[in-house]
């Protein structure tokens, strides 16, 4: 951490460079910021989504030196020196396409928290077999879909590989 | 789900919906942007005696607190009665009710200056049961009591003719308060324009019915205000009434800068609407021969502090209590009653998921008793294909009702008696069980239920289709497109497809009631041939080929007979070049959905969907808990538009209705939720939802039928808990009567008698 700047009210923020989608930025931060926040707010990158800020949802899923990771329970001071990714960072992966093929969204609030989530593991576990993918995407809420298109997304990317 | 001849498409919000780069209207932020923040009410109900805002007006980046005093137009909001204050003056009814709204700097400061409003309160008695309700001594919570809609409908003698039945069924049924659970909750930004006008970018079904009460609200002419309302991250009914519109709406007039207002997860499930808790009492009779004979409902809904639609969803309750039955002798009376509980209102399934829940409780008790096989049952009594509706309205005619039930017994099969005598352990049961219902599409009769949409060729050389429509996640930008490029034989690329936009869009009525795929439908059925006729009527000048050499095709205008064989006559874009100036092509259609001719109930239906569900579950006798192994389901509700987004809509409903059947409610104790988040209230996980699900799409439709495809929306989340609850004494011997099942309920209720089938 650098530099004193201007706070938000009456708490005071600090500078700290965090490596986003591969890039050095830095970006003004208070202790009490989530990462979640300041990737939203400070880069404007508005993929990963807020809706429970409880660690339930999983809709604000990056990923942390290749982890996923619910960005809504992770200050942001704790990501600096790591690698974050987030759905921006990702382009043209073959999750991305199965999700657009198997029609594994609807309202899509959720798909890129899911989209990062199954990305892990694809990486993590490219034999998983269906009780650790249903363990890995129980850590993700859609309420749109049966689940069934986004299994089957992951699923037509792990035979694939 | 197999549907020949459909080629595999693409829905058209995909890639940005998979690459994040899909802007909500959560995500927007505009210069100058300040953030807003809403007090609700500490009680549940109570007299304001003061509220003092001075403390918060002084705090450093609060650019503006507003209360009752500062709304310039009418105090209150509704899509039926305009009931609920937009900020309450002297009186609290639940702890949704809004006091004060504050904009500032920052979230945080917003957040802070909340904390400074004092608002003192005189507690009054809390009512929380409708039945506490309905005493006469009981506080009265609005002018006119607290029975905001009595329904009634009544056919033949039923008192009577319970006489002479040979078998009576009657139960009550219990449903429980349940959440949306969109994953975005309500929220947006609300723009002042330099001109004096003002934007509103608020998630909503109904963008120029937000409007019109927005301008109510604001004193404001409606054609100043432009509600932007699509995308959203979900809503299945609950963004149809306002939410946090009117506060945005005012912090940004009295700042005269945009305002984001995107509520917590606490505040939505505090603030926002729920599905309608339900008591039914059914008193069910048949002859010896099994035939129905008689009908007696009683209804009574928790509609909570304030009436949006709940006179609507009781109405629809009242509509579907006979459902695809033939009963002669039939009685509903329902009443939609306030306390201070939660605002109860639409949610998909719009009361026919409460009523579907208690009437095949009933058909399945009564086959029981009867010793007749329970599809067997249903069979005699069902609808045929030119009965009249479930209150003897003329419907359109339809098979259905038979067809789904048909396609479901097939599912039905020898198979599933081998599965069901092999559970994975000693201690565990299986079990099946089927449910059929049908569903009525469109707001109903005696409803302003207006649709419409325009056709235009664009300067650009687009096909430029446009609806007043919302993508809620859905799936309707998939349908239209779907829809025109079959109609006009065109590629994606040709279209262009607006919605969701006030400035821009035509009325079309409201996303819901499973009725804008149906009415895209019948808005291009009435525009394509002037469109058509016009785009070859300018290729003719263009080119010189006659007009009835023409038709349309990939990229532009082909010689009949030879599109993509040969070459193009003339392109999209090179046909807008060379229209000449001041020569345009727009088609505008506005009509009414469809309504029955001879309907005497208000907001009973023409049109409706058909679904028949199987339900296979194993329960666990040490845990009560129930796992769903399989749910298909069998659906007749026209030709299938986009047989993914089918099927999406049926199995993603299917489990949300497993969520309403064995996870969820959100309960309230003296007008308290005791729940606030997703780690409280629980909704289905991947863990949850069944191995199997098939969806059958019946598409046939009577010959000649004018109406093609039904909405699907809802269809799918109706049937599925009395299957379970079918499937559940199967297994067990236990009715369950009252949702969620609780693994409580079921531990005690099962009879294991002396032997434990695991020792």
């Amino acid at each position: 951490m650098t530099g004193q700047t201007k706070g938000r009210g009456t708490l005071k923020s600090f500078t700290i460079s965090l490596t986003i989608n591969g890039e050095e930025k830095m970006v003004p931060v208070m202790a009490s910021d989530t990462l979640l926040f300041v990737i939203r707010h400070h880069l404007g990158l508005t993929g990963a989504k807020p809706s429970c800020l409880n660690g339930d949802c999983g809709a604000c899923t990056v990923h942390i030196d290749g982890r996923p990771m619910k960005s809504c329970l992770m200050l942001a001071v704790e990501a600096a020196g790591k690698k974050v990714t987030t759905i921006e960072g990702l382009q043209g992966t073959p999750i991305q396409q199965a999700f657009i093929e198997k029609f594994a969204f609807q309202c899509g609030y959720c798909t890129p928290g899911f989209i990062m989530n199954c990305q892990a593991l694809v990486e993590k576990h490219p034999d998983a077999d269906d009780q650790t993918i249903k363990e890995w995407l129980s850590s993700n809420i859609c309420r749109c879909t049966s689940y069934a298109e986004i299994e089957e997304a992951v699923k037509s990317v792990l035979k694939k590989k | 789900m197999n549907i020949p001849g459909q080629k595999k498409k693409i829905r058209p919000d995909g890639p940005d919906k998979v690459t994040g780069n899909l802007k909500y209207l959560t995500d927007l932020t505009f210069p100058n942007m300040l953030y807003g923040k809403i007090v609700r009410s500490a009680l549940p109900h109570a007299e304001i005696l003061s509220i003092s805002t001075d403390e918060a007006v002084k705090l450093p980046g609060v650019q503006a607190v507003v209360t009752y005093q500062d709304v310039p137009g009418f105090n209150g909001f509704g899509i039926i009665f305009p009931d609920q204050p937009v900020l309450c003056k002297n009186r609290v009814r639940y702890l949704g009710d809004a006091l004060a709204a504050v904009a500032a700097d920052t979230e945080e400061i917003a957040e802070q200056a909340l904390q400074l409003i004092k608002v003192d309160y005189k507690p009054l008695p809390v009512v929380d049961c409708p039945e506490d309700a309905l005493r006469p001594n009981a506080p009265r919570l609005h002018p006119d009591g607290n029975i905001l809609h009595h329904a009634h409908y009544q056919k033949g003698e039923v008192d009577q003719s319970f006489q002479d039945c040979s078998v009576i069924v009657e139960e009550t049924y219990e449903l429980p308060r349940q959440m949306h659970a969109y994953m975005e909750t309500e929220g947006g930004v609300i723009v002042p324009e330099p001109n004096g006008k003002l934007t509103v970018y608020v998630g909503t079904q109904h963008g120029f019915k937000d409007r019109f009460q927005l301008a109510r609200i604001l004193n404001m002419p409606e054609t100043d205000i432009r509600v932007v309302s699509s995308p959203m991250g979900g809503s299945f009914g609950g963004k149809d009434e306002l939410n946090i519109q009117p506060y945005g709406a005012l912090l940004a007039l009295a700042t005269n800068r945009p305002v984001k207002i995107h509520q917590s997860r606490q505040e939505s499930v505090r603030a926002g609407l729920k599905r309608h808790p339900m008591k039914i009492t059914m008193k069910t009779g048949v002859d010896k021969q099994g035939n129905l004979r008689a009908h007696k409902v009683k209804i009574i809904a928790d509609t909570g502090a304030y009436a949006t639609l709940g006179p609507a969803v009781l109405d629809f309750a009242v509509e579907h209590a006979p459902g695809p039955y033939m009963i002669p002798h039939i009685e509903i009376e329902g009443f939609s009653v306030f306390t201070n509980n939660g605002v109860a209102g639409e949610f998909r399934g719009f009361g026919g998921n409460q009523i579907t829940f208690a009437l095949e409780g009933q058909m399945d008790r009564l086959a029981e008793k009867l010793q007749i096989d329970p599809i067997e049952f249903r069979q005699k009594n069902l609808r045929k294909a030119n009965d009249p509706g479930p209150l003897g309205q003329r419907i359109a005619p339809t098979n259905g009702a038979l067809e789904v039930l048909q396609a479901i017994k097939q599912s039905h099969s020898e198979e599933a008696l081998v599965w069901k005598a092999a559970p994975t352990e000693k201690w565990k049961k299986r079990g099946t069980g089927i449910a059929v219902t049908m569903h009525g599409g469109g707001l109903g009769v005696d409803r302003v239920d207006p649709a419409g949409g325009r056709l235009s060729f664009s300067k650009e050389g687009k096909i430029e289709v446009a609806f007043g429509f919302e993508e809620c996640g859905q799936g309707l930008l998939g349908v239209i497109e779907a829809l025109v490029m079959k109609e006009f034989a065109c590629e994606a690329s040709d279209i262009r497809m607006v919605i969701g936009d006030t400035a821009l869009v035509p009325v079309s009525g409201s996303s819901t009631a499973s009725r804008a795929t149906s009415m895209v439908w019948h808005a291009l059925e009435r525009m394509k041939d002037s469109f058509r006729t016009q785009l070859f009527e300018l290729t003719q000048l263009v080119t010189g080929i006659s007009a009835d050499q023409l038709e349309m095709g990939p990229g532009g205008i082909w010689r009949r007979g030879e599109a993509t064989t040969s070459t193009l006559c003339v392109s999209f874009s090179e046909l807008a070049e060379k229209m000449p100036n001041g020569r345009s092509i727009h088609v505008h259609t506005s009509f009414n959905f469809p309504t029955s001719p001879d309907a005497t109930v208000g907001g009973s239906h023409f049109l409706y969907a058909f679904a028949a569900v199987m339900a296979h579950v194993e329960v666990d006798l040490l845990t009560g808990k129930v796992k769903v192994c399989a749910l298909d389901q069998a659906v007749a509700a026209g030709p299938v538009v986009t047989p993914l987004g089918y099927r999406g809509q049926i199995e993603g409903g299917g489990v949300m209705a497993l969520g309403y059947t064995l996870m969820e409610e959100a309960k309230m104790e003296e007008g308290i939720y005791l729940t606030d988040n997703f780690d409280s209230y629980w909704i289905p996980t991947i863990c949850d939802v069944p191995y199997q699900m098939n969806v059958e799409a019946i598409e046939k439709l009577i010959e000649g039928d004018p109406f093609g495809p039904r909405g699907v929306g809802e269809i799918g989340t109706v049937a599925v808990a009395p299957a379970i609850a079918r499937a559940i004494y199967d297994a067990t011997g236990c009715w369950v009567k009252k949702l969620p099942v609780s693994p409580e309920f079921l531990l005690k209720s099962i009879s294991l008698g002396e032997m434990k089938p695991w020792m």
